[in-house]
């Protein structure tokens, strides 16, 4: 009978612990979702919008050791090494948004043999070496696997575009019923302006969806198999979490060796084979252990016995250190990655050198854009890959906008004043006479020049009559074509991404 | 990876939306059922609080055929089938009136006042839309690129003091968002003050019309609610155009259609066409700022002068000729206004109409 009582409580406490982390954790992962959401033109700049990329000292370290500046608000991220010295990875367990969605994704747990070496979970050392190095050297090219860079950057490029799409196509078809006319109206004010607006889905940002479903996909595997084998901020943590003050803690005499602690651990951390004792740079203090165990055998706190399995891994520590080595400069001196050409239009107040070095690739710009233009490179340099890029065809570099760079969370867009924003150059548009409609039809149109925003006009019409020979009379028009007078052209792209002609624009913008 | 991504650059520059697709479809096939059904949608809307639940269930199967089909509005307003424009003049009221004055709202209030009041036009309870011209989000009212807030926000005023049932205010800009764009030319702070509503146009909100007297164009895709209101009040601001030589009243039209780039192919027969479709009760042309040069978009305030006028009329034609004088034109020099006359959307001849003009 106390024994049954005994258990219960065991039972209860646990559970209490359980359930405060899933809480903190679903808390953490809506303000995440919350602040993704309010990152919209006008709103953003009255919230801690990038609150999360400055707790993130991967992002920290990295973005200011390449871009060799100090940013100010990237102090936050000593909170979560502070947090790593007192109780290891519980910034993985806790607090981390892509953890979290992991927790929620199915997932297979340990099975009895452990099948995968624990050499593999050298990987995210690697990897957060490579970053570090590659950091040294100025490129910033693998920070894309940042576990919060990741999460915004495929919510913002490709999840939430897809559901405006799927939202405004469902809405569309009600509203044809006339009485569900004022609730789908209501429905629709309600949710625009942030989870609907002018973003279209630009198709090949699929390929962010694609990783995303791979890093999920891999839970298939093994439970948070991205927490344990691949993600640098895990392996900063865990390489820290080897001095942490309060760890988990067996305590022998109670422990019966069932094993259902090592079964029910998320990121394989405990191991069988030391007694059930937890491997620390595994471990997320996730607390399900607790919950597991039957006879309270298991506590977390200060603990100095270092697990001897951490020490055979010192060689590995070593070998990945300099295979990352290796790694960082083939990315950062082979031509093929690290070319310096201008590649593609680029958002006003940012250049090749500040999008290589100091853009995290986290998606902000993207996602703050009121038109969509900025979208994640996919082409071009591949160590500039997921940096912004303007594609004008989709939208344009609004006139009165200057939100990318006041929202750029590394100053790698420059926040310009709206006026130095307006006379910001930023490639220069031309006109293909062979696509033209006035040029190679004769009929008229005159849409670039009309959309252009310049007071002076940057695109002008000829004369009546000009061009004659060229199509003049053949379409019915009155013979006037434009012109981009370049030296006015800031290059925003609107007459590209009006240009009625279809298919490829008749006016491109080009990089300069 | 990058050779995937490479196609995916190379092939798709363009948002490709199946769903448009299939919801053409749809209708089309619930249409086979219900084409028989000839209810007006807006009379429709009205009956459905009377009769109830189970009539909301027919109304909206009757509404489906309703938008495949959208009504020639020439046709619901019954008995105007021969009239070339909205509302004809009560006798002994203006059929053009021109005010002049240094208070936008004033004029502006005289002007319908010269028309016979707004009561001529809003009837109690009426669902009204007014259409400014809000083309970006660049510059203030002072530049003459947007309607004047003073001008919209009067006739918001009017229209409600005319007991109207709802007055909304809206413009689909070219540059920048709705939002950002109703706050810098200063409508969305006159409209709240005067007690209107600005809405957001939502893209859901469009649908295919058929434009039965469209000598170009016989069909486009329009915003519904604009098709659907009692009342259209067209308030644009006379401006530059290199295409079609003014902004006027018609071009302003084209603010409510879906693709308005595609529009400009013929952009003259298109807007008379787009007019026949739309008809808006009342136009009120704001010549308070006109814009001479580099527009519609503006944004030098040497291209701006100060003409303190307000054109108002319930024909588009009249009103927009009327406004070519400011600019030293005539009605022939506009595109549009060449092709409206034909189509019988109204007269160039303001010798023949009663035009009263009032110095405020």
């Amino acid at each position: 009978m106390a024994a049954e009582a005994a258990k219960k409580k065991i039972k209860s406490t646990s559970w209490k612990w359980v359930w405060t982390r899933r809480t903190v954790q679903t808390l953490s992962l809506l303000a995440f979702l919350y602040l993704l959401l309010v990152t919209v033109q006008g709103v953003a700049v009255h919230m801690p919008y990038d609150l999360f990329f400055f707790l993130d000292p991967l992002n920290g370290i990295a973005s200011m050791i390449a871009g060799r500046a100090w940013i100010a608000p990237m102090a936050l991220g000593i909170f979560t090494l502070f947090l790593a010295v007192i109780i290891g990875r519980a910034w993985c367990g806790w607090i981390c948004p892509m953890g979290t969605v992991l927790d929620w994704t199915p997932s297979r747990r340990n099975p009895e043999k452990p099948g995968i070496s624990p050499v593999w979970s050298q990987g995210k050392y690697f990897l957060f070496f490579t970053v570090i190095i590659g950091a040294v050297l100025g490129s910033l090219t693998l920070n894309i696997l940042d576990p919060i860079t990741l999460l915004f950057r495929t919510l913002a490029g490709a999840i939430l575009p897809g559901l405006n799409w799927a939202i405004e196509g469902v809405e569309s078809w009600l509203y044809n019923f006339g009485a569900l006319r004022p609730a789908v109206s209501w429905v629709d004010g309600a949710l625009r302006g942030w989870l609907l607006n002018d973003q279209p889905f630009y198709l090949p940002n699929l390929i962010l969806l694609a990783v995303f479903a791979v890093v999920l996909g891999l839970n298939a595997v093994r439970s948070r198999f991205w927490c344990r084998y691949l993600c640098p901020l895990g392996g900063l943590l865990g390489l820290i979490s080897k001095i942490s003050f309060v760890r988990h803690r067996v305590d022998t005499e109670k422990c019966i060796s069932c094993g259902k602690c090592s079964k029910i651990c998320p990121t394989g951390a405990i191991q069988p084979e030391e007694k059930f004792k937890a491997n620390y740079a595994e471990c997320t203090t996730c607390l399900s252990c607790l919950e597991g165990c039957p006879t309270a055998a298991i506590s977390f706190g200060r603990e100095k016995t270092v697990v001897p399995q951490q020490d055979k891994t010192r060689r590995w520590l070593l070998y990945s250190l300099g295979a990352s080595a290796l790694l960082a400069v083939f990315l950062r001196f082979v031509p093929a990655f690290a070319s310096k050409a201008r590649s593609a239009v680029r958002p006003p107040g940012s250049s090749e050198d500040s999008l290589y070095s100091q853009c995290i690739r986290c998606g902000e710009c993207a996602r703050v854009c009121p038109t969509g233009v900025i979208q994640p490179t996919q082409t071009g340099n591949p160590g500039k890959t997921w940096t912004p890029f303007l594609n004008t065809r989709l939208g344009y570099c609004d006139y009165s906008c200057n939100s990318c760079g006041i929202i750029c969370p590394t100053g790698a867009i420059a926040e310009l004043p709206l006026e130095e924003k307006r006379k910001t150059v930023i490639g220069v548009a031309r006109i293909d006479k062979n696509r033209c409609i006035t040029w190679a039809e004769g009929r008229d149109c005159i849409v670039c020049e009309e959309m252009c925003p310049i007071p002076e006009k940057a695109i002008r019409l000829g004369g009546e009559g000009e061009g004659e020979g060229q199509g003049q009379g053949r379409g019915g028009g009155n013979g006037r074509h434009p012109h981009v007078i370049e030296e006015l052209c800031n290059g925003c792209g609107i007459c590209e991404h009006q240009c009625p002609v279809a298919g490829e624009s008749a006016i491109r913008v080009f990089p300069l | 990876m990058c050779i995937i991504a490479f196609y995916f650059d190379c092939s798709y520059r363009y948002v490709v939306s199946p769903v448009s697709i299939c919801y053409h479809e749809i209708r089309g096939y619930f249409s086979l059922f219900y084409t028989d059904m000839d209810i007006s949608r807006r009379d429709f809307l009205k009956n459905i609080f009377k009769l109830g639940s189970a009539a909301a269930a027919a109304g909206a199967l009757s509404s489906l055929s309703a938008c495949d089909q959208e009504t020639p509005p020439s046709a619901s307003k019954s008995g105007q089938e021969t009239t070339p424009v909205a509302t004809p003049p009560p006798p002994g009221t203006a059929y053009l009136a021109v005010a002049r004055g240094k208070t936008p709202e004033a004029i502006t209030r005289a002007a319908i006042e010269a028309l016979g009041g707004m009561k001529r036009f809003v009837k109690k309870g009426d669902d009204v839309i007014i259409k400014p011209n809000i083309c970006t989000d660049y510059h203030t009212y002072e530049y003459a690129a947007t309607t004047n807030p003073e001008v919209v926000g009067a006739l918001v005023k009017l229209c409600l003091a005319a007991g109207a049932g709802r007055v909304r205010v809206m413009d689909k800009p070219f540059g920048g968002t709705a939002e950002k764009a109703y706050e810098r030319s200063g409508i969305a702070e006159a409209i709240e003050a005067a007690g209107g509503e600005m809405e957001i146009m939502s893209n859901i909100k469009y649908r295919e019309a058929v434009i039965p007297d469209g000598r170009d164009i016989t069909r486009w895709t329009v915003y519904g609610d604009a098709l659907d209101a009692d009342v259209l009040i067209n308030v644009p601001i006379a401006k530059h155009h290199s295409l079609g030589r003014l902004t006027l009243g018609m071009k302003n039209l084209l603010g409510l259609v879906k693709n308005p780039a595609q529009f400009h192919f013929n952009l003259g027969q298109r807007l008379a066409d787009l007019t026949s479709l739309l008809r808006p009760e009342l136009t009120v042309v704001d010549a308070v700022r006109i814009l001479t040069n580099h527009g519609p978009t503006g944004g030098n305030l040497n291209d701006v002068k100060l003409t303190n006028t307000v054109i108002a009329s319930h024909d588009i034609v009249a009103a927009d000729t009327y406004a070519t004088s400011l600019f030293g034109l005539t009605g022939d020099d506009v595109p549009a206004i060449r092709a409206a006359v034909p189509m019988g959307l109204g007269t160039t001849d303001l010798e023949s109409v009663k035009v009263v003009e009032i110095d405020v």
